[in-house]
Order: C-alpha cells, then sequence, then structure tokens
C-alpha cells in the first residue's frame, strides 16, 4: 500500500516537473529577497507578464498545431498603435472592436497561407514578422503614438484597473487561461488540434480538416495578440512602433519552457502559464537581487536550460540520460 | 519571369544613372545612412528635417538612404554611396565599431565622412572628417545638476537617494549620458546617494517592469534619473501605480510626453534636444567642410536644460 503511494508521487512528480522546477525558483528568490514574495510584488509581477502570457496563450495552439508563430510581437505592436490612435479618432467604444477587427484579419490571412495554401509556417510568419512592422510604421508615420487625454479616459480600465483587489489584465489573463485551457482540453476542436499537430496525414486520413484546424489555430492566436496589444495600450496609454519587438521569441520560450513540443502534438495551457511566470519571476527575482544586466542575460540563460533539464529528468525518472 | 527582372533592373540602373548624371551639375551631392527610422519618433523628424533642408538648399542634392538598424545594410550602402561618388556622406552609426572599415574605405575614396547624432568609436576617428551631433556626457552631466539643484530646493540634498535606468547597454549614447551622470552626481551633491542602475533598452514598459522592482526593493527613493523621457515616463507610470509621491524625476531628450507630464506637474524636468536642430547641424558640417570652411572635429549642438521652470520658453516636442 505505502509502494503504491510512493509510485502514486513519482508519477505526479514526473508529470509536473515544470511546476516543480517553478517552486523551487521561487524559494532560492525568495531566500535571496524576502521582498520577492511581497503580495505586491507577486501581483506586480503576475500583471506585467500577462502581456507576454495572453500572447503566449494563443501561440501555444499554433505549436501543438504542429507549426510557429513567429509575427505575434509585430502583431502587437500593430494592435497597440491600432487601438492607440484610432481610440483619438473614433473613441475608445468603435477603437476597440475595429482594432480586433484588422488584428483578426491578420491572423486569417497567416492561416490562410499555412493552413489552405500549406505554406511553411516558420517562412510565413518570418515575412509577417517584417511585413507587419512595416504596415505599423506606414500607419503611425513612425511617429509615437499617444492617447491625448490620459485622465479623462475609461480606455485605462483594461491595463491599469483593479476588480476587488486584483489587477485587470491578472483577470483577463487567468480569464483567458481557463477558456482556452477548458477549449483545447474539452472539446473535439481541441483534441482536432493536437492530432493534426501529431500526425497531420493520419489526421488528414481520419476526415480532419487538417488546413481549417491550422487555420483556426492562426486566428485563436490573433485574437490573443488583439487582447496583449489591449492590455498594452491601456496599460501605458501611450506607445513607440516597436512595443513588441522581440516578444515572439519570449513568447515561444515561455511557451516550450512550459513543456509544449515544437514539433507538434503535446503541450497544455496550464503548463504554459507556468512557463510565462517562470520567465516573468526570474526577471523580477533577478532585478531584486540587484545583479548587473549582463550577468542577467547568463543567469536567465541558466535558469531556462536547468527548468527544461528538471522537467526532462523528472519524466524519466532520473537526471542523467540512460544512453549518455 | 526572367525577362521581366532584367527589365526592371535594366530601367532601375538607367534611373539612378541618369539621377548620378544630373546631380553632377556644379551641385554638391551629399549621402546620408541613417540608422533606423521609423524605429523612434525621434529618427523620423530627423529624416524628414534633413530631407527639408535638403530641399531648401539650391546647392546641395541628397541621396537619403536608412539602414534599418542592420550594420551590414549600413555597410552596403555606405559602399553604394562611394560607388556614386557622392561629394560627402553623412552616416549615423548603427554599430560604432563595426561600420569604421566602410568609413575609412570613403575616406581613403577621398570622400570626407560626417558622423552624425552618436559617434563611431575612437580608433576610426581618423577617418572622420566631422562629427555633429549632442554632447551625451555634457548632457549626463546637466541631469544630474538639475536633480541636484532641485534637491536643495527641498533641502534633502543630504540624504537623497537616487536610482538611473539606463538606455539599451552597448549603445554609445547610453554609456555617455550614464558616465556624465554617474561622474558628475557626487561632484555638486557628494551626499546624495546613486543605490542602483538597470538598463531599460529606451523602451517605456521594459522601463515600467525595472521601476516597479526598483519601487518594491527600496522603500525610499527621492529620485529617478532616465537615459530618455521614454523610460522616464515609464518609471513615471510605475510610481503613480504604486501610489508613491514626491519621486523627482529628470530624464533627457525630452519627448512630447515628457514635456506634458512636466506641464502637468510629475516630471521635474530633461534636456532639450531638437531632431531638427540635429538634422540641421549635420547637414550644415557637411556642406562647411565642403567648403573647406575649419571645422571642429566634434561639432556639437546645444542640449539646453528644461525643467517645469523654465518649460515656457520651449515649444512643445514634435515627437
Amino acid at each position: 500500500m505505502a509502494e503504491l503511494t510512493k509510485q502514486g508521487i513519482g508519477r505526479v512528480l514526473a508529470k509536473q516537473g515544470i511546476l516543480i522546477a517553478f517552486v523551487v525558483f521561487m524559494i532560492g528568490f525568495a531566500l535571496a529577497n524576502p521582498r520577492f514574495i511581497a503580495v505586491d510584488n507577486i501581483s506586480g509581477v503576475i500583471r506585467s507578464s500577462a502581456i507576454l502570457g495572453v500572447m503566449a496563450l494563443g501561440v501555444t495552439f499554433v505549436v501543438i498545431g504542429g507549426n510557429l508563430d513567429l509575427s505575434v510581437g509585430s502583431m502587437m505592436s500593430f494592435s497597440t498603435i491600432v487601438v492607440l490612435d484610432l481610440h483619438d479618432k473614433i473613441g475608445p467604444t468603435l477603437a476597440i472592436p475595429a482594432m480586433f477587427g484588422l488584428t483578426l484579419g491578420l491572423g486569417a490571412f497567416i492561416g490562410f497561407l499555412v493552413g489552405y495554401l500549406k505554406l511553411n509556417s516558420l517562412i510565413v510568419t518570418l515575412g509577417m514578422l517584417s511585413a507587419i512592422h512595416g504596415l505599423t510604421l506606414t500607419w503611425s508615420g513612425g511617429q509615437n503614438m499617444d492617447i491625448a487625454d490620459k485622465s479623462g479616459t475609461w480606455f485605462s480600465v483594461f491595463g491599469q484597473g483593479n476588480i476587488a483587489g486584483v489587477p485587470v489584465p491578472i483577470l483577463i489573463f487567468a480569464g483567458l487561461a481557463i477558456v482556452l485551457s477548458l477549449i483545447l482540453s474539452k472539446t473535439p476542436f481541441g483534441r482536432k488540434v493536437y492530432a493534426v499537430g501529431g500526425n497531420g496525414k493520419a489526421a488528414t486520413f481520419s476526415g480532419i480538416p487538417r488546413a481549417r484546424i491550422v487555420f483556426l489555430t492562426y486566428l485563436i492566436s490573433s485574437f490573443c495578440v488583439a487582447c496583449a496589444g489591449l492590455l498594452q495600450a491601456s496599460r501605458s496609454l501611450g506607445s513607440q512602433n516597436t512595443v513588441g519587438q522581440g516578444l515572439e521569441l519570449e513568447v515561444l520560450a515561455a511557451v516550450i519552457l512550459g513543456g509544449a513540443s515544437l514539433l507538434g502534438g503535446s503541450g497544455t495551457i496550464f503548463k504554459t502559464v507556468i512557463g510565462v511566470l517562470i520567465l516573468g519571476f526570474i526577471q523580477n527575482g533577478l532585478l531584486l537581487m540587484g545583479l548587473a544586466f549582463y550577468v542577467q542575460y547568463v543567469v536567465t540563460w541558466v535558469i531556462i536550460i536547468l527548468a527544461v533539464w528538471l522537467d526532462i529528468a523528472a519524466k524519466r525518472g532520473r537526471l542523467l540520460s540512460q544512453i549518455a | 519571369m526572367k525577362t521581366t527582372l532584367t527589365a526592371v533592373l535594366v530601367a532601375s540602373t538607367a534611373l539612378v544613372g541618369t539621377a548620378m548624371a544630373e546631380s553632377h551639375g556644379g551641385k554638391m551631392t551629399i549621402g546620408i545612412t541613417q540608422n533606423n527610422v521609423g524605429v523612434d519618433s525621434y529618427q523620423t523628424t530627423y529624416e524628414k528635417a534633413f530631407i527639408a533642408a535638403t530641399e531648401a538648399n539650391d546647392m546641395v542634392e541628397a541621396v537619403v538612404l536608412d539602414a534599418g538598424g542592420d550594420v551590414a545594410r549600413q555597410i552596403a550602402q555606405m559602399e553604394d554611396l562611394i560607388q556614386q561618388e557622392v561629394d560627402a556622406i553623412i552616416i549615423w552609426p548603427t554599430n560604432g565599431e563595426a561600420v569604421i572599415p566602410a568609413v575609412r574605405k570613403a575616406h581613403n575614396a577621398g570622400i570626407p565622412v560626417i558622423v552624425t547624432n552618436s559617434n563611431i568609436a575612437e580608433q576610426g576617428f581618423d577617418f572622420v572628417a566631422s562629427f555633429s551631433g549632442p554632447d551625451n556626457i555634457t548632457q549626463g552631466s546637466r541631469s544630474a545638476e538639475i536633480m541636484c539643484d532641485k534637491f536643495k530646493d527641498m533641502g534633502i540634498e543630504n540624504e537623497a537617494r537616487v536610482v538611473q535606468i539606463s538606455g539599451q547597454p552597448g549603445y554609445t549614447t547610453a554609456i555617455e549620458r550614464q558616465k556624465g551622470f554617474d561622474d558628475r552626481l557626487p561632484e555638486v551633491c557628494p551626499n546624495v546617494t546613486l543605490v542602483e542602475t538597470q538598463p531599460g533598452d529606451w523602451n517605456r514598459e521594459k522601463s515600467q517592469q525595472v521601476m516597479e522592482a526598483f519601487l518594491v526593493k527600496y522603500d525610499d527613493i527621492d529620485g529617478v534619473y532616465s537615459g530618455d523621457d521614454n523610460m522616464g515616463v515609464g518609471a513615471l507610470n510605475a510610481a503613480k501605480a504604486a501610489g508613491r509621491e514626491g519621486i523627482i524625476f529628470v530624464g533627457a531628450t525630452n519627448f512630447a510626453v515628457g514635456y506634458e507630464a512636466m506641464a502637468a506637474g510629475e516630471y521635474w524636468g530633461s534636456i532639450y534636444q531638437s531632431p531638427v536642430d540635429d538634422a540641421e547641424a549635420a547637414l550644415k558640417t557637411a556642406i562647411d567642410v565642403l567648403n573647406g570652411e575649419e571645422v571642429p572635429f566634434l561639432n556639437y549642438f546645444d542640449t539646453p536644460k528644461i525643467t517645469q521652470d523654465n518649460m515656457g520658453d520651449y515649444t512643445k516636442p514634435v515627437f
């Protein structure tokens, strides 16, 4: 009986290697600086991570479906600039749906190229990364975009508001995570995403419309990007054209850190959330330790590798590979 | 397909050829390769002002190029300009080290090179006719003076604690402003402590995160120096969100957002640096060099202090 419980625990641990890594780092940082676990710090970090996090939720769908999305960073810049510009021109009530429409349009275009035309997702989204950047610059004329009346707009509620003491970005992040997690794990569509990413040919032969599923993963991704752009714009009420630059790699790092396979077919929303939080807390923890930034670059990388290793080690039940 | 491509190539080469022929009718042809137009409003405004200034001058023909932040592309553009035999080249370096061989090549081809905005590394100075731009070390010193004067007004010059948010690591402007600030602050306010410096990468959101961490870490922050106003406003947003009042914010490169925050009484001061002055100074330096006039090697344009007290003397920046 005792033997069985031990095995049970072992199995749980093996499944949640990344969670263990997360707890280990949290304890380590907390020992280094007790303020790390202060409530306002934790809520601050999650709020900051929410923007990256929301984008990572969408990319999780794309990655599980067996594709990549490198365009999310520049697409987020686009959404942010567009909603800020339209805010002063047509008012926030119209600006928000207009921005969502345009961003979903970009997502649909990528989805069409990758899903229906079966083009390589790396090439398509790498191209879109720079094309959308150009689109953003064309829209703004290269100028920073700022809302004129910063104190008089309700638009700031998404990025700066609180409901029952919880920052709104955290609520949006959590809400989206729950909904998308249910879609991915409980609906036929979710299972089809895994099937298409796990083995596209087999999925097609079993009658799953591969093209449509891939198309929808990009649509979900662009919806998440639009949410992230809304949070970003509302948080600072002004923006540079390059606000999302480089985020595509951080997003991908979070998704992979969460254990999704780049080859498709595996990963969960919950683990992506943990991946996002690990990245956010590493950044914050290192800042609180007061390390010089060049040390931070190295340490961040070391921690990511450590986390991936702990995850794999827990899965195979030993630290080193059997076939070394 | 192939034929079309060839046709396009021929056509565009012909166009370039005509442009070159025209430009050598006694006029000066000045080529410029910029760092990354469109990445921020400063560079966009700079480009517009530069083009306007060349169009206003009948004696000047300009070839305006943009490297898009890419060192390799900038080196290729330098070579193109050398091939086109322009009379002078203005370069806004994407990287102070990597562009030196291309600058040397232009110099050896007898084309004077004017560096604009941020200088190249010292080992390349022999190949440069003149540097035109802001003096970033002085800017850093002036920011330290602005902050120190304000502390003296408030009577906290003996206990104040300051944090610094610097620009992109490795970027000359960031390094020089930080150096100016770090060196000058202890001279004017010896008892003020600079408790920590972290980079904000010229990015407002990143600076907001850095400031949030500072606020958690230090209960007592009296002043924040940021390498530019864009980052300074990010830090200001963090302080406002955390309900921490009475912090003195000083920046550099006064942006419209910084100017507005100053008008609202939330942001104390900055350094007024106009991209229009920057562009016009670069063009004038190039023309002076070509006319054989004496030009100082480091040809700085003035970037004065701006605070809530004297901001009425300055118009709101357009970027």
